[in-house]
């Protein structure tokens, strides 16, 4: 049955129940560890044959399960995620492990722990800095995600394991970046909102099922199968933290517009950067986790200086998103913040600044990640749109 | 007025430690004058205002100050200011004013010190301090600041172990290091920008003061849990700067909380509470409306005496063994580190993994003998509200205490309404009777009996 | 050839006529009902009707407004912040900024040749919308319309601290308690209208020429008090309801030229 289908059909089966899959390998005697955040290293758990898996939000899932546990005042999508959890969304989950990305995460974390029990917790802390001081904490923090795995599998990880296992999520994050370059097209090859379902489906799946079903996916994107509608749309790229949810996308893509590039946890943040192959794969590790594009990390262009330079501090910070503009010929920016987030949040008047200094339309919108909010949104995302005309 | 109401009895002594604030805004509004560096920098929990003092380096808190802003009436222009240059508005309030304040420093008073601003103003700084304990704001907030001023940023990491980890010998030891490698890039750099070394044995000294200051905090306050408690959460929140900022000349903070201890322990001896009689004893988390504090006062005319803060704002419980440690920066390092694991261990064996966010306040609520606490919910700070769903319920489940919590705002005054949070208050009163006597027949825990 | 523009409001359904020399044939408001979709094919049937005019002979329509998605009958919608510029550009060819507050949300549009260039919005705040008034209005039980006349007379206004709009009435409460006039308070009320939405346009950096659009500038009390905060005057629409509407119009002529001269080609 599961190998009738392929490519974009495969997606939606996928979609129609992301436990299935999980189920099925659950009852070949494998595991899965749940995570939400893109911080923490799934190279670890395929190496362990664990199956990692993305817990998401589902913004038409009724919150229900916070009262005793997170306020409204939390990050709205976190907030929403545990909320999937606590309703047994995930109840096939033998695991589950966190990262002190943000804040968000951390509570998350461990606000999680003390309310349900499973076989196998762990959480990683990490440094806000890139100082090579802190890499070396954070390279140790790796070391115990891997023995502990290790005391809680009862098997031990060996480096030529752990190397297959960065090879192929490298090989993995290679495909993703495939399918974005059939985005450069004009018209894109894939839509935004087929790029997010693609992404979510291979989000909840091993590494190498993932990879098999990106290829057919490209494949039938290069024949232009999976195409959106033709006519003249606008070419935006969104940036934010994690754009799991399609009504956000097709908030913009309702508007003859189509999300062609993203600077988010789904999409190109999680996918843009590799792990280098080094002797030391925990080394790799740690270099890649710790450079993640995410504005929960402080950036600085020359750490220790004595006078800012605030141009060359725009550019260290936001340069990657110049090139993603130039690259896929972005004709407008739409900067996408959840509600009470406070390292993006810091960033919304700075990260203008460097849009407006290479002179590309920009628009801040707010959600609270509930379909409720997003109808407000829709005047100010086609004024928007209407001033690029 | 009927004559007769009943008042919070501040303490004296406390008086002297509460003029000390100001102490920090005048001596860097001096090294202004002077032409010395003055530096900005986030409340570290100890983990770079040692080095500062060592340095004769004087700091700012533009956290501390923000609150002072917002006592003083004077945030609303600030706050516009900073929407105005497109911030969102759920930021930390604290932070808001202090964008807010650069915004109108830089554009409207050509760099100098607004007229209007509260206490004198905050000097441009040389230098701004980041840390990373607590809260993400305090990592992003100084940075955010690089459009106005080219003021350099420097950011101090922490480590943040979790309740289970902590118990594990190799997170203790790399959380260690990396705290203690921030210590020392931090003096480098500091020494690196001022041009001038740091004198170890005066850094010695400091941390020695330090610690000697922070324990006499901590026994003072241990003296609440006397019933009627000496001590009102209103002088604890004078007092508080003076350990927290080390604001001020420590030995002469050292002498001042001496005298707080012995007035304190008369107080305890004479069997004075700070409100009388005591009806009700409560926890309050996390922190005040410092707009509204004669909210407490009305509070005291019913009888309700504050007895306990948040573990984030009170001295760490003392660490055994500190002073045998002959490496200063080691010493400092674990001193630090102490204040968000202190309470780990013990959570541990509790089954609780919310760490500093849960446990400390089941502790507190059970070791001061609270009938109620009292939540504050801080629409723009995370740091203080996220754990009030979750600890509200524990305090619930582990103790029968009932909570109590309002809506407020670090610094929007428009969000706290203090006639609605007292008409709420008279309702709470019959919930905490009720608990008092439903932990009295189930005997529920034993050693949280109040005195009838 | 004629050319529509509807705007559909949460209140009011507009409708302006135009002709290919951007002459007004027509402008009509009616209150807005529950079911858009029908009520919008009537007021432009009735619109029709009065001048004449059969539903075939106009090119185009173009539908606005909160319920621009309930108008079969449009060629296609367009924000009404798009279609406001370009009313206002039509009336005040020199306008640069608008401030529009309506009964349920707040805008600032900056123009640069006729267009929108930066705009921002507030539609979740009572309190800086003209719904602050009306609540105020219900409380002290003074009709709407005597708001604008009564501020005029006041003497100092008073000030107001609280923005959420169910704590400011209780501090209104408290201001006539205290005894303080009638026209005070609300030349008060007026003025915290105008702190909130001018410190939220001011994002955009307020420069002459300023048109203030919407409902509230019908209101004069709501202009003098504009004014005194931005320092200097502010050009009111003799028709500032339909201003909308007309820019609709005005941008479905623009289309269709537009979209005639590809086909041609």
């Amino acid at each position: 049955m599961l190998d009738t289908l392929h490519g974009m059909s495969r997606v939606s089966q996928v979609l129609a129940d992301r436990s299935a899959r999980i189920r099925e390998l659950k009852a070949q005697g494998k595991k899965a560890v749940g995570y939400f955040c893109s911080y923490v290293p799934v190279e670890i758990l395929t190496a362990m044959d664990l199956v990692p898996v993305r817990i998401l939000g589902d913004m038409d899932e009724p919150v229900t399960e916070m009262d005793t546990v997170l306020p409204t005042s939390f990050c709205p999508f976190l907030r929403n995620c545990i909320n999937t959890v606590f309703r047994g969304r995930y109840d096939f989950l033998d695991g589950v492990v966190g990262a002190h990305s943000c804040d968000a995460q951390e509570k998350s974390i461990h606000v999680w722990k003390s309310k349900i029990k499973y076989e196998f917790y762990h959480y990683l802390d990490m440094p806000a800095t890139l100082h090579p001081w802190g890499a070396d904490m954070y390279r140790s923090s790796l070391e115990k995600f891997k023995s502990s795995c290790e005391a809680w599998t009862g098997k031990p990880l060996s480096g030529e394991a752990l190397e297959a296992s960065i090879l192929a999520h490298n090989r993995h994050r290679s495909l993703v970046r495939e399918l974005y370059e059939l985005k450069r097209f004009d018209p894109p090859l894939v839509s935004g909102s087929d790029t997010l379902r693609i992404l979510t489906a291979i989000s909840g799946l091993p590494v190498d099922e993932g990879s098999a079903l990106l290829e057919a996916v490209i494949q039938e994107a290069r024949a232009g199968k999976i195409q959106a509608d033709t006519q003249d749309k606008k070419r935006i790229l969104v940036v934010g933290a994690c754009l799991d949810a399609l009504p956000l996308i097709r908030l913009i893509e309702d508007f003859d517009a189509d999300v062609v590039m993203d600077d988010n946890c789904m999409g190109a943040r999680t996918y843009f950067r590799d792990v280098s192959i080094t002797k030391d794969p925990m080394q790799g590790l740690a270099s890649r986790y710790l450079d993640l594009t995410c504005a929960r990390t402080f950036r600085e262009t020359v750490a220790g200086e004595f006078r800012k330079d605030h141009a060359a501090d725009l550019e260290t910070r936001f340069a990657h998103l110049g090139n993603y503009i130039e690259k896929w010929r972005v004709e407008g920016v739409v900067i996408q913040l959840v509600r009470f987030c406070d390292p993006f949040g810091y960033e919304v008047p700075e990260l203008k600044d460097y849009l407006n200094s290479i002179n590309i339309p920009n628009l801040y919108l707010e959600t609270e990640y509930t379909t409720g909010s997003l109808a407000p949104l829709k005047t100010r995302l086609q004024t928007f749109l209407e001033t690029l005309l | 007025m009927p004559t007769d109401t009943i008042k919070i009895k501040r303490l004296k002594a406390m008086y002297r430690l509460r003029a000390k604030v100001d102490d920090m805004y005048t001596s860097g509004l001096e090294a202004m004058k002077d032409g010395r560096p003055v530096a900005w920098s986030m409340v570290t929990w100890w983990h770079a205002d040692p080095v500062f003092k060592a340095m004769d380096l004087e700091v700012v808190y533009p956290e501390n100050y923000a609150a002072m802003v917002a006592a003083s009436g004077k945030a609303s222009r600030y706050l516009d200011l900073c929407d105005a240059d497109g911030f969102p508005t759920h930021l930390c309030g604290y932070s808001r004013i202090n964008l807010g304040y650069v915004s109108r420093m830089v554009n409207g008073c050509a760099g100098g010190i607004p007229p209007e601003a509260p206490m004198g103003g905050l000097p441009k700084p040389v230098m701004m301090l980041s840390h990373s304990m607590l809260c993400d704001a305090r990592v992003k907030w100084f940075q955010s600041l690089g459009r106005y001023m080219d003021t350099p940023v420097w950011m101090m990491e922490t480590a943040l172990p979790g309740v289970e980890e902590w118990n594990d010998p190799d997170v203790r030891k790399w959380s260690l290091k990396l705290v203690m490698d921030e210590i020392e890039q931090f003096i480098a750099y500091l020494e690196r920008m001022l041009g001038r070394k740091l004198n170890r044995d005066r850094y010695d000294e400091m941390l020695s003061d330090m610690i000697t200051l922070s324990r006499l905090a901590y026994k003072t306050f241990e003296l609440r849990k006397a019933t009627p408690c000496p001590m009102h959460s209103r002088d604890f929140w004078s007092v508080m700067p003076p350990y927290l900022y080390m604001s001020g000349d420590l030995k002469d903070s050292i002498d001042c909380y001496q005298a707080l201890y012995d007035e304190v322990e008369q107080r305890v001896a004479s069997r004075i509470g700070a409100v009388e009689p005591e009806k009700y004893r409560l926890l309050f988390a996390e922190l005040p409306p410092w707009h509204s504090l004669e909210f407490f006062d009305r509070l005291a005319e019913r009888g309700w005496n504050f007895v306990k803060e948040s573990w984030a704002y009170n001295p760490p419980r003392p660490l055994e063994g500190l002073e045998d440690i002959s490496d200063p920066v080691e010493r400092h390092a674990r001193f630090h580190l102490h204040v968000a694991t202190g309470y780990h261990a013990d959570a541990l064996a509790d089954d609780e993994y919310m760490g500093y966010l849960g446990y400390p306040y089941v502790k507190f609520a059970k070791d001061y003998a609270c009938d109620g606490a009292f939540f504050h919910g801080l629409m723009t700070c995370r740091s203080a509200s996220t754990h009030h769903p979750y600890t509200r319920e524990l305090l619930m489940r582990k103790l029968k205490i009932p909570s109590f919590q309002v809506e407020g705002d670090l610094v929007d005054l428009r969000l706290f309404n203090a006639e609605e949070a007292l008409r709420r208050a008279e309702v709470f009163e019959e919930s905490m009777d009720y608990y008092r006597e439903l932990r009295q027949q189930e005997h529920f825990p034993a050693d949280n009996m109040q005195p009838a | 050839m004629y050319f529509a523009g509807m705007d559909i409001g949460s209140s009011m359904t507009k409708v302006v006529i135009i002709n290919d020399a951007h002459e007004i044939l027509i402008r009509k408001a009616t209150p807005t009902g529950a079911r858009h979709s029908l009520l919008a094919r009537k007021v432009f049937d009735d619109a029709l009707s009065i001048i004449n005019l059969s539903p075939d002979s106009i090119s185009y329509v173009l539908a606005t407004g909160y319920g621009r998605v309930n108008v079969p009958f449009a060629h296609r919608h367009m924000s009404e912040i798009t279609c406001q510029a370009a009313g206002v550009h039509a009336l005040f060819p020199k306008a640069k900024t608008i401030i529009d507050i309506g009964g349920q949300d707040a805008k600032g549009v900056k123009l640069g040749d006729g267009r929108v260039i930066d705009f921002i919005m507030n539609d979740k705040c009572a309190a800086g919308t003209g719904r602050f008034l009306e609540v105020l209005s219900d409380s002290l039980d003074i009709p709407l319309a005597d708001f604008g006349h009564l501020s005029l007379q006041a003497k100092t206004a008073v000030e107001i601290n609280n923005f959420c709009t169910v704590f400011a009435r209780d501090e209104l409460t408290a201001c006539i308690s205290r005894g303080r006039h009638i026209h005070d308070i609300i030349a008060g009320v007026h003025d915290a209208i105008t702190m909130r939405v001018v410190n939220m346009v001011n994002r955009l950096k307020i420069e002459p020429e300023v048109v203030f659009t919407a409902g509230l500038a019908t209101n004069t009390g709501m202009v003098r008090s504009i004014e005194n905060h931005i320092g200097f005057p502010v050009s009111i629409p003799d028709h500032p309801f339909t201003t909308v509407a007309l820019g609709a119009a005005i941008l479905a002529r623009k289309i269709w030229l537009k979209e005639k001269g590809k086909g041609n080609s």
